[in-house]
């Protein structure tokens, strides 16, 4: 887990690399990686890589990079980790590959000399790379199916330059910073920016599950080589093809396959941690990190002086599944001081606009003070296992208003009718909308989890901006493209909706950037592509066994019965109080948009937009 | 793969826009993948052979009889490729190129692409397969508009002819326009009232403060356009009108001897989609000084060819000339070397191959 960068003058016009420009980039990133940088310019100065690097697998010096190739042929910068590198180096091996390292940055250049830009199918883990081929003289980037590593680039016609943050590439200097309305538009509409939209007009996110190719004419578009679409519809046909199971192998298919996530995430050449909240996704990994053979896991659980005492409070049934398996246990407690004080260094650090990612800032936070550079999160649990609201709202609201949301004009008239009321009453703006897009599966789901809606964004960012900004981003037709080839269950359609779209775009770009700031790794076993394929599967054959209950008694020692029987809060903080004591939170008190009762996050959203 | 391409200019018309269709049509001609080009000019007579395999259809300068003319080429013959030389005409192209189903190339120069065009424009420009800018700017300023992919958006920039080299200082030139002995600025460009970004007013503002330093300076000022009376009052009104001079319109043939008689050739202008002007300055051996917010930027590589200043800013202005002028200004204009035609042949290659992947 590290920070990447690089520059290619692709074009022949184009001056050579600026060294300077390629180590001010890297180096806004050292705190992604900050126990060793290196750079490689190419002989005819037209490419150069960076890279900064927090040592988890290799930690000698033959894991540094960019790294070569025996040959030259081939440079890579890498950030992230290859959990089945291991297995890949032994069939490599078996091919005849040497190898220089025990790395898995090393695999990636053995594993492309071997297949090429296919290479991609065969990686499991949380990656992004770029790899310079000076025979093709091509630069191949990568991200991985998930999207759990950051990658931007910026490509003005003639130099081509990427990074693993916004802020690096615009502290490299060449890069304009005029303001992209698409990605204005939609922080305001989902609280998180929308890949490959970024606030900026000259960066673009490279999308999940993507690759792309940069040659002497500049970027291509991205290709993407993994849909989480394609795999639930995929494991509709498998177990189709399987037929009826019993519910008792249907979950011993599950629990194998989250043993062997869990496993796979704990390779390291350092000690893996673990946050635990009073939720059953940390609690049940930790349980199967005893289970996977780890003995001794240290675990942190951030506890507020607020919540003391009350259902919030998620240390006291925290500590207890602590108990069950025996960890190191830290609760650590954050105080609304200690938030005022790390505000700027807090939006200092947030790479692009977001409304969440305080938790993580502070959990990540007490996980380095423990001297961990490691730890495991249960995120992607509520995406995997239908842990979210939306499951249960989006295919209903669907079934209720598909008839009549096609009546032409009835939804926006009926808006338009209820909006004074809505206003005067406090109801929730969004409400407003639903007959208007609650009769489709894009619609529903940008209700359910829209921050503003459109109609709003006028009286937020301008007529002007609004209008540009929803032409080009094109909400609905952008959520509406992450659902085929459509899964004939609503829990496969709102899963990839809720993966491709809420949790690559807010949960785990903020994982990414409040984790760095404290040059942590947080790795996130229930976010795993070969998972996802066996729960798709499990899910297709027996629904009603696949849930988080099924999670809560994987490991071997279940969970215990107040954590698996405990409503789900959400991983809370009392930020709501805080930002709005908060000097930022003054500034959001203009309610631009009326009603005293505005959730916090919209205040918060125009924080900091503001700021 | 056989090439139609609708062209303002073609082969024989004047012009920045003229000189780079020519190039490109020239090196599409060239492509190994391009069997054939036929070019649909609205004006333009070829005075010299065309280069090989190029054709060009006599020009059609009414638009309706332009489109009748390239609706019936498509229908008489087969083409594989519709290049539209000028963004107003996107609308027939992209039509054309969706009713044979074949790719659309679209080029954008300058101001044309700046500033959102009409709906048919846009929706006909989002439809094509690639789109090149002469400049990084201009591709910048069509993309904050235009919702096409950038990916699809590439720059080839100008290139120059060989008519542009160092040569001897044709010293009865200089003499003939009463500028013998004088160190010479150069600008070379349109003089028209309704633009007025080139900044011919600009440099004589600040002459003035160039004279203190450079005694012997003087300015030429070559081409033509409704805008000349109200400069040469500006340069009177400044005391200045045995120093401004202005040649009107010199052929193409002789500007290479105008060039010659200078010592800077300077341009800050505003509204350049690249400015050509600026590497024939460079390829004949002059120092070049541009504007820092327009298209300029890439014809002075960012400051490598020569130097980019704030239009705006008549202190950096004279500054620049006055350093340039007494051999001080630290670019190199043989850099402009990456211009030359065959790196922009080779290119023009890439981007047609690239459309078969």
């Amino acid at each position: 887990m590290c920070g990447i960068n690089g520059i290619f003058a692709f074009h022949y016009a184009s001056n050579p690399v600026d060294r300077g420009e390629l180590i001010r980039t890297r180096d806004h990133m050292a705190v992604r990686g900050p126990d060793g940088a290196g750079a490689w310019l190419s002989e005819d100065g037209r490419v150069a890589l960076g890279h900064r690097r927090l040592s988890i697998i290799d930690l000698t010096d033959a894991g540094a990079q960019p790294m070569a190739s025996a040959d030259g042929r081939l440079v890579v910068t890498f950030n992230g980790e290859i959990y089945n590198f291991r297995a890949l180096r032994e069939a490599l091996e078996t091919k005849g590959h040497v190898f220089a390292s025990h790395s898995d940055t090393e695999v990636l250049l053995h594993l492309y000399a071997s297949k090429g830009e296919a290479m991609v199918h065969d990686l499991r883990g949380m990656f992004t790379f770029a790899i310079w081929d000076s025979v093709r003289q091509v630069l191949f980037l990568a991200r991985d199916p998930y999207g759990i590593k950051p990658l931007y680039y910026a490509d003005d016609g003639w130099t081509f330059r990427f990074a693993s943050q916004v802020k690096a590439l615009l502290a490299g200097g060449g890069i304009s910073r005029d303001p992209d309305p698409a990605g204005q538009t939609g922080f305001y509409l989902w609280g998180s920016v929308p890949e490959p939209f970024t606030t900026y007009e000259a960066i673009r996110a490279l999308p999940a599950g993507c690759t792309l190719v940069v040659d002497r004419i500049g970027a291509h578009e991205p290709r993407r080589y993994h849909s989480i679409a394609d795999v639930y519809r995929d494991a509709d046909a498998r177990a189709h093809q399987q037929g009826r199971r019993s519910a008792e192998d249907v979950r011993a298919d599950v629990r194998a396959a989250l043993v062997d996530s869990v496993r796979h995430h704990m390779v390291a050449d350092v000690p893996v941690g673990a946050f635990l909240s009073a939720g059953i996704d940390s609690g049940a990994l930790v349980g199967l990190m005893r289970d996977a053979g780890q003995q001794d896991v240290q675990t942190v659980t951030l506890a507020f002086e607020e919540f003391r005492g009350r259902s919030e409070d998620e240390a006291p049934l925290a500590a207890s599944v602590a108990r069950t398996y025996g960890t190191r246990h830290t609760t650590r407690v954050v105080t609304e001081g200690e938030f005022q004080s790390d505000l700027p260094r807090i939006l200092e650090a947030m790479d692009q606009p977001t409304i969440d990612g305080i938790n993580t800032w502070f959990v990540a936070k007490a996980a380095r003070e423990l001297g961990l550079k490691v730890a495991i999160s249960g995120l992607g649990g509520d995406e995997l296992f239908g842990g979210y609201p939306s499951f249960r709202d989006v295919p209903r609201w669907v079934r209720w208003l598909a008839i009549p949301s096609r009546v032409p004009g009835l939804g926006p008239f009926a808006r338009r009718l209820a909006q004074p009321l809505g206003a005067v009453m406090g109801f929730n703006p969004k409400a407003m909308g639903l007959l208007e897009y609650g009769g489709r599966y894009s619609g529903a789901y940008l209700v359910r989890r829209g921050l503003f809606m459109p109609w709003e964004l006028g009286q937020l960012l301008g007529p002007d901006v609004a209008r540009r900004g929803l032409r080009r981003l094109a909400p609905l037709a952008r959520v509406e493209a992450e659902l085929p080839p459509p899964s004939s269950s609503a829990h496969a359609k709102v899963a990839t909706l809720e993966a491709a779209l809420y949790m690559r775009n807010q949960l785990l770009r903020d994982t990414d950037w409040a984790s760095m700031a404290h040059a942590l790794e947080v790795r996130v076993p229930l976010v795993d592509s070969a998972l996802l394929q066996a729960v798709a599967t499990a899910q297709g054959a027996a629904p009603a066994h696949v849930s988080k209950r099924l999670l809560a008694e994987s490991p071997r020692e279940p969970l215990p019965a107040a954590v698996r029987e405990r409503a789900k809060t959400g991983f809370t903080t009392p930020i709501a109080r805080w930002i709005s004591d908060a000097q930022l939170g003054a500034q959001a008190g203009r309610q631009r948009l009326g009603p005293k009762r505005v959730h916090w996050s919209r205040q918060w959203a125009e924080c900091l937009a503001a700021s | 793969m056989q090439v139609l391409a609708l062209l303002s200019d073609g082969f024989g018309a004047g012009g920045g826009i003229a000189r780079y269709n020519q190039a490109l049509m020239t090196a599409f001609g060239k492509c190994g993948s391009i069997s054939g080009v036929t070019i649909l000019p609205r004006f333009g007579v070829p005075t010299a052979p065309l280069p090989q395999g190029v054709a060009q259809q006599f020009p059609a300068a009414g638009k309706l009889v332009w489109a009748a003319r390239a609706i019936a080429s498509t229908a008489r013959e087969k083409f594989d490729l519709v290049f539209c030389g000028h963004l107003n005409a996107v609308p027939l192209a992209a039509v054309i190129a969706k009713l044979n189903r074949v790719p659309l190339w679209v080029q954008v120069h300058g101001i044309e692409a700046w500033e959102p065009c009409g709906r048919m424009g846009r929706v006909g420009l989002e439809a094509a397969t690639i789109v090149t800018s002469v400049s990084r700017y201009t591709r910048q300023r069509l993309l904050a508009w235009s919702d096409i992919p950038p990916e699809r958006v590439r720059v080839l920039p100008n290139t120059f002819t060989a008519n542009f080299a160092p040569r001897r200082r044709n010293t009865a030139l200089a003499k003939r326009l009463g500028l013998g002995g004088r160190r010479i600025i150069l600008t070379v460009g349109r003089l028209a009232s309704s633009e007025r970004y080139k900044g011919h007013d600009r440099i004589i503002a600040v002459l003035p403060m160039v004279l203190q330093h450079v005694a012997d300076a003087a300015y030429l000022i070559v081409g033509t356009g409704d805008d000349r009376p109200r400069l040469e009052q500006l340069a009177a009104a400044h005391g200045l009108a045995s120093i401004v001079k202005f040649a009107g319109e010199v052929p193409e043939a002789e500007l290479p001897d105008h060039m010659a008689i200078a010592d800077l050739f300077a341009m800050p202008s505003k509204g350049e989609g690249f400015g050509i002007v600026f590497l024939e300055a460079a390829v004949s051996g002059l120092p070049v000084i541009g504007g820092n917010g327009d298209g300029s930027r890439d014809a002075l590589a960012d400051g490598i060819i020569g130097r980019a200043v704030d239009p705006d800013d008549g202190a950096q202005l004279a500054e620049a000339m006055v350093a340039a002028l007494q051999g001080r200004q630290d670019t190199r204009p043989d850099a402009v070397s990456r211009f030359a035609f065959g790196n922009f042949s080779r290119h023009v290659d890439e981007l047609v191959r690239s459309l078969a992947r």
